[in-house]
């Protein structure tokens, strides 16, 4: 009995779940299927694959595309974790002057529209020269990226106990040290998760790219419209595309689980 | 902090500074006093853009909301093989925009798209085009995407919550004889009530803003019948270039956001004990 309810009850979630990933594998098998066979009706299931859109992708210079997506998402993300991180320790750790105000302006940074803050962006990137430019583009990304690593950093700094930095604190260790050595390690994991999720929305970020960035900086998402050509849209070569787009996240997903609730979250649910 | 404040601030504050002046060809030219609002405020497209943001959120959110309670009761009852069922649920929720919208043209293109030849023609409910080219429909395959990317997200935050709720009141509850329904009118809503007001405000926070899905599956048409706040204050800024209205409509949003953002942080903070 109890053994059945649970057999029926994982069909359920796993049915669910082939249904939430069900177009990522129409999308995958897209890569693959001849050109021929893809507006056929009613739509094909089987087919010989083919790598002609892969090759037309490769032929195009996308990789490129996928170089400065990594180099965007890589280094705004390294910056945030330098300036974040002990921004998110000092709200956890030190009386600071009307830290619930900042905490709450933190928080709307966040949750604001991206397309109110990407007008005044482009009105000003225009004036000094700051558009296009990799300079440009992952400044713009501290805004929802750093405000999103502060806030929830600073939810696994306040799940450390302060026993072991008080203990070394009175052992006579100097507050830096205390840091890198107690701290630090200590915060490891929480710095990977949420950094890894910076990774992600940069990674996966659209509306900036697309406003700030441009001809050098043109990001992977970004790319994507060059496949809609006047001969039409070239559906092969844009499932390519996509799927490459997702193979950085599915490989995150797989590492953050748990984390990924408490992160969108902003730290409110603990995964 | 102070990166926090340049990059967050000095944004704002210049798109307050442009609200409140006449701005031509991008050169801010006079004082313009609340004239941008006035002008905001006395456009249909405005409203009917909020409408549409409206709509779009009261469809979207209680079914992603239902669906997700309903999906992590269900995870809940010691279902197996997590560890795989769990990384798929999360895909869609940390999926690119631009590969949801690849995803979702190919799923609902005319003719040839498997959802349209299959599902859409065979119950008769158009034929011939995508019903993202349907003026009628079009706002209706958003909502549609939207619950697919999110309802797993609602479904795995609730799931999360369910996990983390103390053993003791159902041990109780069930020496006491209370049916299963009992337990979770008494028990688990109560219970879970705070952490699901949470969730629910930051979705609709999220889904009120939504841009990139509808941007690039539909681009706000077709003519304006998906065009949502965020698609309309875009198009005013970089189609129209009417910079005046559209900071005057970007900080009435910031306004309402700071006012939602509020809301989740004291519900958070009072109710939940978060932060």
């Amino acid at each position: 009995m109890r053994s059945s309810r649970v057999i029926l009850f994982t069909l359920l979630a796993a049915a669910w779940a082939a249904l939430a990933i069900f177009p990522v594998l129409w999308m995958a098998a897209m890569t693959v299927k001849p050109e021929a066979l893809m507006f056929a009706r009613p739509p094909v299931w089987w087919f010989t694959p083919t790598l002609e859109h892969v090759h037309y992708v490769v032929a195009e210079g996308f990789a490129w595309s996928l170089v400065r997506s990594l180099m965007v998402a890589g280094l705004s993300t390294l910056l945030i974790v330098i300036i974040g991180t002990p921004a998110a320790y000092a709200f956890a750790r030190f009386s600071i002057p009307r830290r619930d105000d900042l905490l709450l302006f933190v928080l709307a940074t966040r949750l604001a529209p991206p397309v109110a803050l990407v007008i005044p962006f482009y009105l000003i990137y225009a004036r000094i020269g700051l558009l296009d430019t990799y300079a440009g583009l992952i400044l713009a990304y501290l805004t929802f990226n750093l405000s999103f690593y502060v806030w929830v950093l600073w939810s696994f700094c306040r799940d450390l106990p302060p026993d072991l930095e008080e203990a070394a604190r009175a052992d006579g260790y100097p507050r830096i040290r205390v840091l890198l050595h107690v701290v630090l390690p200590l915060l490891r994991p929480g710095i990977i998760a949420t950094s890894m999720l910076c990774f992600i929305f940069a990674w996966n970020e659209f509306l900036y790219a697309f406003m700030l960035g441009g001809k050098a900086v043109e990001t992977l998402p970004v790319a994507v419209p060059k496949l809609i050509t006047s001969q039409g849209v070239k559906w092969g070569e844009l499932s390519v595309v996509g799927i490459s787009a997702l193979i950085p996240i599915l490989a995150a997903v797989f590492v953050l689980q748990r984390h990924i609730v408490r992160g969108l979250t902003m730290g409110a649910v603990k995964g | 902090m102070l990166t926090l404040v340049v990059v967050a601030l000095v944004p704002f504050l210049y798109t307050v500074y442009l609200s409140l002046h006449e701005i031509r060809h991008a050169q801010v030219g006079d004082w313009a006093g609340l004239a941008n609002y006035r002008t905001l405020l006395a456009n249909p497209r405005f409203w009917h853009s909020a409408g549409i943001s409206l709509l779009f959120v009261a469809i979207a959110v209680p079914l992603e909301f239902g669906l997700g309670l309903t999906g992590a009761l269900i995870l809940n009852q010691g279902v197996r093989l997590r560890a795989i069922i769990v990384p798929a649920l999360f895909v869609p929720t940390m999926m690119a925009p631009v590969v949801v919208a690849i995803l979702w043209k190919i799923m609902l293109a005319g003719s040839w798209g498997l959802l349209s030849y299959n599902v859409i023609e065979r119950f008769g409910i158009l034929t011939g085009t995508s019903v993202l080219a349907s003026p009628s429909l079009a706002l209706y395959a958003l909502v549609l995407v939207d619950v697919w990317q999110w309802t797993p997200f609602m479904m795995l935050a609730f799931f999360a919550g369910l996990q983390s709720l103390p053993l003791t009141p159902y041990r109780a509850a069930a020496v006491d004889g209370a049916s299963d329904l009992q337990a979770f009118r008494r028990l688990t809503l109560p219970l879970m009530a705070p952490l699901m007001a949470v969730i629910g405000l930051l979705r609709l926070i999220d889904a009120f803003k939504v841009f990139d899905t509808i941007f690039l599956l539909t681009g706000g048409g077709p003519g304006t019948a998906t065009e949502s706040t965020s698609l309309f204050v875009y198009k005013t800024v970089f189609d129209f270039w009417d910079l005046g209205p559209a900071s005057a409509t970007a900080v009435v949003i910031w306004i309402m956001f700071f006012a939602f953002a509020n809301g989740f942080y004291q519900i958070a903070r009072r109710r939940l004990g978060a932060f």
